[in-house]
This record gives structure tokens, sequence and C-alpha cells, in this order.
């Protein structure tokens, strides 16, 4: 009975692990991002905004008017500026629609006031057909009749003033749209400059494999990865006790042992700290995620990492050194580590000058030293 | 079918070699930890199919395959990888095969009933969609049908013959089919041009000398021969010994 259950909760793992993959597909779809400055007047739910705000407008107008200059009732009233408005508005967007592609080819300032220039030529086309409408239907008698000027006058200032807000309007949602993807994407690049996917796949691969040979080492790996990831989603800011750093980076090299086998050695070398003594998360993994990458995983023989945390003058110190591997033939030049960086300015913002990375690289050996004050950032 | 499974984590290997028991049918003839080593064994083994991963240290999967393509009648080779963004679009619009790690025993089963001789086009195209195309680390030179590395780093110079470029080592000397400025592309900083026809290792450079007929001379390490410096190239070379670093 327990064996069956063992079994199938290991196929359970092993099938979860192997499912794993279809998350890394996920990144692509935030591409799919609407780009365009303008938003898209083609869209239903624009055309639909469109109409209502129009048949508001028109229904004000209808209401402000004296009655009697148009048609003895409000209904009456309401029915002609209703047309009349949507007209506009309608013609409006459409044109809009149409130019769409031409206007986003613009630079954006120029791209919003041609936008604008058109929906008032198209104000004054409407009002000009409006009026031969009448006239070719027997309303009226000509068409120029004494109230031509004021019609083209009104329209055009009630047209400027609603155009204008309403551009505004659509421009500050579709703006904010924008920027909630683009956060949404560098948020998504953070996670991913943490969490390593090649390190991650790798790994479950790994776990999938001791499933069968060595199921106690693999529930570990689990546990040490569930652990490791809290830290990696864990708030920016947190700071957190140095064993505790300690403890999550002996985590970390375990799960890169299982791995890269007996090509990681780690030499550890821990001196006294405070009980208050804190640091920022995730100051010594990334550290030694730095080391393993560039210094143990090219090498075929592997080779040993050293790590010495120690406290001396009110600061906390983590040096952090690799062997190199012997300059590779490159086409070109390598990018500088993008995770030293990274650390850099995360403690700049804590610390400001008070905290320093330096790296250095002599006689096939990489160094970095970390100098952190013992107590928390200058708040 | 006979397999040989190419992977620099010993229990990434073993999984393979579970799997494919499971999927019977298969034989593993062996295993390599790396790119040349996958080379080597291939030679000896002689297998129908390669499962191999893409980033291994030294010599990579990529490159593994490309050499060999030389061979006579070189193996189907099946790429696996963790993760490997730039890499996997090119695989698809080649259609190559690959496995996304963890491997799923339906998707290996799946690849072996359909595993496809590459073509040297396919590679070269998925190395140019690599972020950073790397140099090969190893020259491949063909012996009576079968492969040899060089790796780079033991190259002491490259001479240009009517047809063929000679490649010199410590110990050996081979014919390479890549042309010396192709050569000079892909190595850069590593090799300097003494003549129209010679690349020299700068790492092996003794001195620059002049020989009694007025020329000047590239002495080297690992070999008595004395390389000619040609009038065009002399001062490219005396500006490279004064900048040499000590």
């Amino acid at each position: 009975m327990e064996l069956s259950l063992k079994e199938r909760l290991s196929g359970w793992l092993k099938t979860a692990v192997e499912r794993a993959p279809a998350l890394a597909s996920l990144e692509p779809h935030l591409e799919e991002v609407d780009a365009d400055f303008l938003p898209n007047f083609c869209h239903g739910w624009v055309v639909f905004n469109v109409a209502v705000i129009a048949e508001m407008l028109a229904l004000v107008i209808a209401l402000v008017m004296p009655r009697s200059v148009l048609s003895p009732t409000l209904a009456q009233d309401l029915l002609l500026i209703s047309v009349y408005v949507q007209w506009i508005a309608l013609t409006g967007t459409a044109v809009l629609c149409l130019a769409r592609g031409r206007l986003n080819r613009l630079p954006n300032l120029r791209a919003l006031g041609t936008a604008y220039l058109v929906l008032l030529a198209v104000t004054i086309a409407v009002a000009e057909a409006a009026v031969w409408l009448l006239w070719l239907t027997g309303r009226i008698s000509t068409p120029r009749p004494v109230w031509h000027g004021d019609l083209h006058i009104l329209s055009l200032t009630i047209s400027a003033i609603i155009n204008g807000l309403l551009l505004r309007y659509f421009l500050a949602k579709h703006e904010l749209k924008r920027r909630t993807l683009s956060e949404a994407r560098a948020k998504l690049q953070a996670l991913q400059s943490r969490i390593r996917p090649h390190f991650v796949f790798n790994s479950l691969n790994i776990i999938a494999s001791l499933t069968r040979s060595a199921p106690a080492k693999a529930e570990t790996a689990i546990e040490n990865m569930a652990d490791l990831f809290r830290m990696m989603l864990a708030e920016d800011e947190t700071l957190v006790p140095v064993k505790n750093e300690v403890d999550v980076a002996k985590k970390y090299l375990a799960l890169e042992n299982l791995r890269l086998d007996s090509r990681l050695q780690v030499e550890w070398d821990i001196g006294t700290f405070p009980r208050k003594a804190v640091m920022p998360v995730l100051t010594l993994q990334p550290l030694l995620e730095n080391a393993i990458q560039h210094g143990i995983e090219p090498l075929p023989a592997g080779g040993a990492v050293s790590v010495r945390l120690w406290e001396e003058n009110d600061k906390i110190h983590i040096r952090v050194v690799n062997p190199l591997p012997a300059k590779k033939p490159k086409r070109a030049e390598a990018a500088p580590s993008r995770t030293l960086e990274n650390m850099r300015s995360r403690f700049q913002s804590y610390y400001g000058d008070a905290a320093t990375l330096d790296a250095a690289e002599n006689d096939g050996r990489f160094t970095v030293t970390v100098t952190l004050p013992t107590r928390g950032g200058e708040s | 079918m006979r397999i040989l499974i190419v992977d620099d984590e010993k229990l990434a290997r073993d999984r393979l070699r579970e799997l494919l028991s499971d999927i019977g049918g298969c034989t593993v003839v062996g295993e390599a930890m790396n790119g040349a080593e996958a080379v080597e064994r291939t030679a000896e083994l002689n297998p129908d199919v390669l499962l191999m991963d893409i980033r291994m240290p030294g010599m990579d999967g990529l490159e593994a395959a490309m050499h060999l393509m030389g061979m006579e009648n070189p193996p189907s080779v099946i790429f696996t990888t963790a993760y490997d963004q730039h890499a996997l679009d090119a695989f698809e619009v080649n259609a190559v095969d690959y496995l996304l790690k963890p491997i799923r025993k339906d998707r290996l089963a799946n690849a072996l009933t359909k595993a496809r001789k590459l073509t040297m086009k396919q590679l070269q195209e998925i190395s140019q969609a690599r972020k950073e195309p790397p140099a090969r680390t190893h020259l491949s030179v063909h012996l009576r049908g079968n492969i040899r590395l060089v790796p780079i780093p033991d190259v002491i110079y490259f001479l240009a013959d009517s047809k063929y470029v000679v490649v010199r080592t410590a110990s050996e000397e081979h014919l390479v089919e890549d042309s010396l400025i192709h050569l000079e592309q892909e190595y850069g900083g590593r090799f300097l041009r003494v003549h129209r026809n010679a690349l020299v290792a700068t790492a092996f450079i003794k001195g620059i000398e002049k020989s009694p007929a007025g020329t000047w001379q590239v002495n080297l390490r690992g070999t008595d021969k004395k390389l000619e410096v040609s009038r065009r190239h002399t001062a490219g070379v005396r500006r490279w010994a004064r900048n040499r670093p000590m």
C-alpha cells in the first residue's frame, strides 16, 4: 500500500517536473503589445465609446437650446441634433480608422496634430453637407441661409473643444495600457535575471532523474529549490540576517552540486557576525551563481570557488573567488557581467556610497569583493 | 538503433539512459561529456543517433555536430537543451530536432522514430542565430574518412599551399580545407598575418629577427622553422612586436 502511494507520488512529481518547460513559453505573449501611439479607431469598443459620448453631447445641446428655434418639441430637437452630431462623430472616427496606418508612421506630436485637424475638417464638411441636404430636400430655399455662418462657427467651436478633450482622454487611456504592459515586461525581465532559466530547467531534469534512482535526494532537491524560489520572489528591499543568506546560498550550491557533481568544489570561510547584522536579500547567492556560471561551468574539469565572509570596522565583507577559463577564441568581446552591474545598482539604492562592489581579474582568477554597512540602510 | 549520449551532467545522461531502456528497441553504445569527446566516440563507436546537449564546457554541441558533418557517413543528431531561446527559434525554422529538458519519454520516442541527418547549412544557420556565435574551439582534419580534432590553442601557424592550408602544431602537420582569410576572420586577435600565405599564433612567437638576406623572419616556439615576413606585412608585424604585452 505504502509503496503504491510512493510510486503514485513520484509519478505525479515526474509529470509535474516534465511539464515545467511550458512555462517558458509564456514570455512571447507579452510581445503582442499594441505599440502604436494613437488608439485604434477601427476597434468596436472605441467606436461605441465615441457614439455614447456624441449622444450625451447631443442631449446637452438639445437641453440648453431655446425651444422652437429648430422644432416645437424637445424630442424633435434631440432627434435632429443627434443625427447631426452622430454624423460628425462617426465620420470623424471612420476617417481616423482609414488613415490609421499613415498617422502612426508620423512622429507622435505630428500624428496627434494631424488627427485633430482631420476631425475639424470633417466637422466643416459635414456642416456644409447638412445645409446642402436641407436645400436639396426642399426644407430651405437657398444653400446660403442667413444662419449658414453661425452654424459653421458653432459646430467648429464645439467640435474643437470636444475633440480636444476626447483625443486627450483616449490618449491617456491608451498610454496607461501601454505603460502597464511595459512594466509587466520589465518585471518579467527582472525575475528572469534572478531565476536563470538554464539553471531551473537543468535542475528539474536532474530531479526527474533522481526520482527514480534516489527519491530521497530528489526530495531534498525540491525542498532546496522551494526555499531558493521563495527568496527569489521576495521584495527587493527585504533585509535578512547574514545567517539566512548563507543558508540559502548553501541550498543553492547543493542544487548546483547535483548538476556539476565533482566539478564544483566550494571552500567556505565564515567569520562571526553580530546577530543584528543584516544584508539585502539575495546578496550572496547571485555572487556564487555568477562565479559558477562564468568560472566553473565553462571548465571541463571544473574548479573551486572560495567564499569568505567577515566583519571588520562595522562593515560586512564578502569575497568570492573563482577560476577563469583560458580566454576562449571569441569573435566578439563578451558583454560585461550583467549580474554584477545589477547588484552594484541595487547596493547603490540601499546604501548610497556606503556599499562597494569591486571585481578584479588576475592570474586566471576572478575576485569579487563586496562591502556593506552592518546596520541596515541609511533610513 | 545504436545511440551515443552526450551531456556534461552525469544525472542528465542517466535520465536519458533510463528513458531509452523504457522505450526499448535501442542500445546505448556510449557516453561523452563534451563536444570533443562526442566526435572521438562517434568515430570510434559509429552510432546511428547522437542525443547531444547544446551547452557543454569546451566544445559545445553545435560545433561537434559541424565537425561530424565531415565524416563519410555522419550519424543523425537530436539536440537536447534546457533553455536557449535564440537557438530554439532557429531550430524550428530549420526543422532540426531538439528535446527540451526535463526530457519527456513520449517526445524522446517520437524524436527517435524520425531522427534525421543534419546538413551543414542547417547548422550554420542555427549558429548564426545565436547571440554571439562562438568561434570553433577545434579544427577538424580528415584522415582516411576519419576525423581528427586539432585544438586551436595548439596551432603554431597556418601556411597556405597552392590548394590547401597546412596547420602546424608542435607535434603534427595536417591539411585543412578552410581558407586563410576565413581563419583570420574567425580567430582575429589570436593570429598575426606575416605573409600573404601565413598566419602565425602570437602566443608562439619567440622573436623577430633579420635574416642574412636582409628580410625579416619570425622565430617560433615549438618548431625550428622560421617564417618569412613579407615586405607588405613588415610594418604590421613590427607594430605588433612593439605593443606586445610582456
